[in-house]
């Protein structure tokens, strides 16, 4: 089983591929990608809040630096479970296409995605990034949603 | 199944620390041709629509001379940025080459400070350019209305993340320059049917020195270039930027300076200057002179719209650069923390957001009363010429630091720009910043109390550090 677990540096997409940790037989899974994407024109095109070491900011905003930061907490996580073959992928753009993109590329045959923190504002703004790459995915989308 | 466990384990040795190929390949999404375009499309919207009445009046019919020399002014100070940003493509922007060429955190922050001051006066002057061409469809509304309206809607769009749309970006650009092109197909009409007067385009308005109407000309003219400085926003996620960077940066800034020259030209030639500097809305006058086919009105309120999608455009580019840079603050704790909170869902720094947009909204609102109090203050001209002077000192700077910073972090690839032109570029923003002062000394209360904006957000962050909770009376007070 080949699987792409997507993270936007939030909280969230830790929980959703230690969820999947939780459930999954670890000897069935042969890849996993730990994926990012950095979107160029967003207001912040990457904000990592994972780990507790963050890169040094006084030599400039790297926002590819937090993205591989952020990749590097969640595949320190998949080895830590016992996958051996972990890659990661910093890609640029449309987070959603990027994903599904790399999904096609990849051969995945699981996407796991977080969806939204519970919030007001995740009920009255639809149409985020889990939702379109579930409306386009090449295989199955493990989309995780925060229990109340 | 044996090769597939080989495969496994070569892989795994290398991919547990990272980069191998080519499943760990890093890609990037900005092409030469989407900078060139995302220049372009920051660049045109931000002046020529809005200015070019202010820029009219104070030099004449010549005013196209002011055009000329502010775009290659502005271009010079482009050279700069191309360099540095491919020496380092972080998106930090000025504030990260001053930072890297005096090691002073003081210039540091005063620079930063400078660039968001800039961005919040050009978002104002912007807004109330867009309530103009608003005005000229849907007469009845108050302008102030309309601008807090305009910058609370964009807001809303960057926290939820539209700006990510590299189309919408590109087709707006497009939209901005079928305006332009507009206007100068009416002055190609104007020539061709012999109404045309080339000897308004060597005419000044002022009885003294014609160096002196143009050199106010350009203080007002620079404006309409600013935006271009944004590119290094994208700068780390641009494909082979030493190339790429340069080229797009430079062609986009070079395309937007002869649209500029000749729209200058073409609206010289089809209305009386006069008029134009009288005008509300200057680009509207010239459609108004009715030469092309079909009915005026309609094509006075087509113009007024894309000239209001052309506003919009580079407004939103502002509205992400404030933001951004605030972010960018908070984590560097230069401000309170709680600016580069990040929202759990739409990943945008909302609390940065609303505090740009309620300082963009008081220096509108103390514009507007300003103008009610004395008619003759101009907010448009007002905050350009803010931005403007403070943009005269960035871009000053940044020469500075590019020759200062020359023979480090070079590759055999990296660009390099002309050395005598870096030199003449620090020499007219100079001169250009001491004639806006002298000429106008009340923009400097503005940039004090911008400055002194930022320097209370510096002591809130000095107070409350150690606290158990940094940021929290900033954030209630914004």
């Amino acid at each position: 089983m080949h699987i792409i677990l997507a993270t936007d540096g939030s909280k969230q997409s830790l929980v959703a591929a230690q969820h999947l940790m939780s459930f999954t037989d670890v000897a069935k899974v042969d890849e996993v990608w730990v994926v990012a994407v950095v979107s160029p024109l967003a207001t912040v095109p990457f904000a990592n809040e994972l780990g507790d070491e963050q890169p040094d900011q006084r030599e400039g905003l790297s926002f590819r630096e937090e993205a591989n930061a952020a990749t590097a907490v969640v595949m320190a996580e998949v080895q830590a479970w016992g996958v051996t073959t972990v890659h990661r992928r910093v890609l640029s753009g449309s987070p959603a296409a990027e994903i599904v993109k790399a999904a096609k590329e990849l051969g995945a045959d699981l996407i796991v995605v977080a969806s939204g923190s519970g919030g007001l504002s995740d009920t009255v703004l639809l149409g985020s990034t889990a939702h379109r790459v579930q409306h386009s995915a090449p295989c199955p989308v493990l989309v995780w949603r925060p229990t109340r | 199944m044996r090769r597939l466990l080989q495969y496994k384990q070569h892989m795994s040795s290398e991919s547990a620390n990272g980069p191998a190929v080519p499943q760990d390949q890093l890609t990037r999404s900005i092409t030469g041709r989407l900078l060139f375009f995302y220049v372009l499309g920051d660049v045109l919207g931000s002046g020529i629509y809005v200015l070019i009445g202010l820029v009219a009046g104070a030099v004449g019919g010549a005013f196209w001379i002011a055009f000329a020399v502010g775009v290659t002014l502005a271009t010079i100070t482009g050279l700069a940025y191309a360099e540095l940003a491919t020496k380092f493509p972080q998106a930090a922007g000025a504030s990260l080459y001053v930072n890297k060429a005096f090691r002073s955190p003081v210039l540091t922050f005063l620079i930063t400070i400078c660039s968001l001051s800039a961005v919040f006066a050009a978002s104002g002057s912007l807004a109330t350019g867009f309530a103009r061409y608003f005005g000229s469809i849907f007469g009845l509304v108050p302008a102030l209305l309309v601008t807090l309206v305009f910058i609370v809607i964009l807001t809303i769009v960057n926290f939820i993340g539209i700006t990510e749309s590299v189309v919408v970006n590109m087709v707006m650009t497009f939209v901005e320059i079928f305006g332009l092109v507009l206007v100068l197909v009416i002055g190609v009409v104007v020539v061709v049917q012999g109404d045309a007067d080339f000897g308004v385009l060597i005419s000044f308005s002022t009885q003294g020195n014609p160096i002196f109407a143009v050199v106010a000309g350009v203080a007002l003219a620079f404006f309409a270039m600013t935006g271009f400085e944004n590119a290094a926003n994208v700068a780390e996620e641009t494909i082979n930027p030493s190339k790429t960077f340069p080229r797009a940066l430079i062609g986009g800034m070079v395309t937007a300076g002869v649209i500029y020259v000749l729209v200058a030209m073409s609206a010289a030639l089809v209305v009386p200057v006069d008029t134009l500097a009288g005008a509300d809305a200057a680009l509207l006058e010239v459609v108004r002179a009715d030469r092309l086919p079909g009915s005026v009105d309609v094509m006075l309120t087509v113009f007024a719209v894309i000239a209001m999608i052309a506003i919009t455009n580079t407004t939103l580019v502002s509205v992400v650069t404030q933001s951004r840079i605030l972010y960018g603050m908070g984590r560097e704790d230069v401000v309170p923390a709680v600016f580069s909170t990040i929202h759990p869902t739409r990943r945008s720094p909302y609390v940065a957001l609303i505090f740009s947009a309620v300082v963009v909204a008081a220096l509108l609102i103390i514009g507007s009363v300003l103008s009610r109090l004395d008619p003759a203050v101009d907010v448009v001209g007002r905050l350009a010429t803010v931005t403007v002077v403070f943009l005269l000192f960035i871009y000053a700077l940044v020469i500075v630091s590019a020759l200062k910073l020359r023979g480090q972090g070079e590759t055999a690839d990296s660009f390099r720009a002309n050395t005598p032109l870096l030199y003449l570029g620090v020499v007219g923003n100079v001169v250009l910043l001491g004639y806006v002062v002298i000429d106008d000394p009340s923009s400097l209360l503005w940039v004090g109390g911008l400055l002194a904006l930022g320097c209370a957000l510096y002591l809130a962050q000095r107070l409350s550090r150690g606290r158990r909770s940094p940021a929290a009376t900033t954030a209630e007070r914004a």
